[in-house]
C-alpha cells in the first residue's frame, strides 16, 4: 500500500487538474453559448446563398466564366490542388483536432501536387512536426470568426485559382451535425462545380424559364462567385468553431468527472491508510504497555 | 400591372435576417444604376453595389444600407443576399463619416491592389450609410 505522503501528493495533484479541467469547462460552455448563436445566427444566409447559386446554376446551364472552368486539359495527376484545413488553436478537445487532420492526410495522399492552407495552432505544429510544407504565411487563428477573416482568405484563394497556381481548392472543416455529433467535412470551394450543388428544391417555382443576367454573366458572376466563396469560407469558420468548443466542453467535462471519481477513491485510499498507522500505533503502545508489566 | 400587388422579399446578412416579408415594390442600387422592381418583373440575376436600397411595404417606403452582393429575382419573389444591411436609425452618422476620411486617408497613401480595393470598398460602405442617413 502507498504510503500517506504518497496518497496526499497524488490527490494534490489531481485536485489542480481538476480546477484546470472544470475552468476550461466552464470556458468553453460560455463560448460555446456565443458560438451558437453565431452559428444560429449565419445558417440562413449560408443555406440561402447556396440554394440559390445552385437554382441559378440550374437555371443556366450555358454559363461559361473562369470560376467555372474546371480546366480539363490539365492532368489529374498534374492538378494543383489547394486545401484549407481548419484546426483548432488548442488541444484538449477530445478527438476533435485528431479526426479533421487524420482527413486532411488522407485526402493529401490521394494527390501528387497538394499546397496546405491551415487555420489554427494545431494543425500548424502538426505539418511542422510532420515534415509537411504549409504556407506559412497564411496565419489566421481559429478563435472568434469573422467576415474580414473570411474575405481575406476567399481573396488568396481566389487570386492563387486565377493566377492559375491552383486548380482546385478544398476546405476541410468540422461540421457540427448535433451537440452530440461532429462530422469532419470536405467541401469544394473552387471552381463551381454545378454538380455538387444537389438540387434543393427542385423547381421550387413555376417559373422554368433561364434568367437573365443584368447587366452581364460576367459582371454577376464576378461579384457573385467571391460573396459565395467568402460565405462558405465563413461558414466552415464557424462551424468548425462551434465545434471544437462543443468538444472541448464534453472532453472537459468528462475529464472533470473523472477527475472528481479518482479523488473518491484516493480520498478512500487516504482514510484506510491513515486509519491503519492509527491502528498500528495503538498496537505498539498496547504491546509496549504489555511488554512493561 | 400584375395581377399580384405584393412579392415575397428576404434581405439576408451574414449576421442576421434584415427583412423577410411582402412588398409592394424594391428600388436596389444595381452595378449600372438604381433598379426598380414590381411584383411580376422577369427572371434577373443581379449583382448589388454598397448603397441605398428601398422597398415598400404596407404602402410606406423604408430606406435601408445595404453593402455588396447579389439578388435574385423572380415574378412572385425576390432574394437578397448582402453584406449588411441597416435601418438608417441604426446609423452611426459620426461613425461612419470617420470610416469615409480614414478610407479617403487611406487611399491617398501608396497601397498594394488589394489594399486598394478594401479601401475603395470601405469608401463605398461608408459612402452608402451616410446615404442613406443624410
Amino acid at each position: 500500500m502507498a504510503s500517506i505522503k504518497e496518497i496526499r501528493t497524488h490527490i494534490k495533484s489531481v485536485e489542480q487538474t481538476l480546477k484546470i479541467t472544470n475552468a476550461m469547462y466552464l470556458i468553453s460552455s460560455s463560448n460555446l453559448r456565443k458560438a451558437r448563436k453565431q452559428l444560429t445566427d449565419v445558417e440562413p444566409y449560408f443555406r440561402k446563398i447556396e440554394v440559390t447559386i445552385s437554382d441559378i446554376l440550374h437555371h443556366s446551364p450555358e454559363i461559361s466564366h473562369v470560376f467555372f472552368d474546371k480546366r480539363p486539359g490539365v492532368q489529374p495527376a498534374d492538378r494543383k490542388i489547394g486545401y484549407i484545413v481548419i484546426t483548432g488553436d488548442k488541444g484538449l478537445a477530445g478527438a476533435y483536432n485528431h479526426n479533421i487532420l487524420k482527413l486532411a492526410e488522407q485526402k493529401m495522399s490521394q494527390s501528387a501536387h497538394t499546397s496546405l492552407f491551415v487555420v489554427g495552432q494545431v494543425g500548424r505544429s502538426y505539418f511542422q512536426e510532420h515534415g509537411i510544407p504549409i504556407d506559412v504565411e497564411f496565419l489566421y487563428t481559429a478563435q472568434d470568426p469573422n467576415m474580414a477573416r473570411a474575405r481575406d482568405m476567399a481573396e488568396l484563394m481566389l487570386d492563387l485559382y486565377l493566377e492559375e497556381q491552383l486548380d482546385e481548392v478544398y476546405i476541410i472543416f468540422t461540421r457540427m451535425v448535433n451537440t452530440f455529433q461532429m462530422e469532419p467535412t470536405i467541401h469544394k470551394l473552387l471552381p463551381l462545380d454545378p454538380d455538387v450543388f444537389p438540387e434543393y428544391e427542385k423547381n421550387r417555382d413555376s417559373y422554368n424559364r433561364d434568367v437573365a443576367y443584368v447587366p452581364s454573366v460576367k459582371a454577376v458572376m464576378d461579384r457573385l462567385v467571391p460573396g459565395y466563396v467568402k460565405g462558405d469560407i465563413f461558414g466552415a469558420l464557424v462551424e468548425s468553431y462551434c465545434s471544437e468548443q462543443n468538444s472541448r466542453m464534453t472532453a472537459m467535462k468528462s475529464s472533470s468527472d473523472n477527475a472528481r471519481a479518482m479523488l473518491q477513491s484516493l480520498n478512500l485510499s487516504y482514510n484506510r491508510a491513515r486509519q491503519a498507522a492509527i491502528t498500528q500505533e495503538i498496537t505498539e503502545v498496547v504491546g509496549g504497555a504489555q511488554a512493561a508489566f | 400591372m400584375a395581377e399580384t400587388s405584393t412579392f415575397h422579399l428576404e434581405i439576408i446578412t451574414p449576421e442576421r435576417q434584415f427583412y423577410i416579408g411582402p412588398a409592394e415594390a424594391l428600388v436596389l442600387p444595381a452595378v449600372d444604376g438604381q433598379m426598380g422592381i414590381y411584383p411580376g418583373h422577369e427572371p434577373v440575376v443581379t449583382a448589388i453595389e454598397p448603397g441605398e436600397l428601398r422597398y415598400k411595404a404596407d404602402g410606406k417606403w423604408e430606406p435601408a444600407a445595404v453593402g455588396a452582393g447579389f439578388a435574385e429575382i423572380k415574378p412572385d419573389y425576390v432574394i437578397l443576399l448582402v453584406g449588411f444591411a441597416e435601418h438608417p436609425e441604426e446609423i452611426d452618422r459620426k461613425r461612419a463619416e470617420a470610416a469615409r476620411q480614414r478610407a479617403e486617408e487611406r487611399l491617398r497613401q501608396k497601397q498594394s491592389i488589394h489594399e486598394y480595393y478594401h479601401s475603395k470598398a470601405a469608401l463605398a460602405r461608408a459612402m452608402a450609410r451616410l446615404k442613406t442617413r443624410r
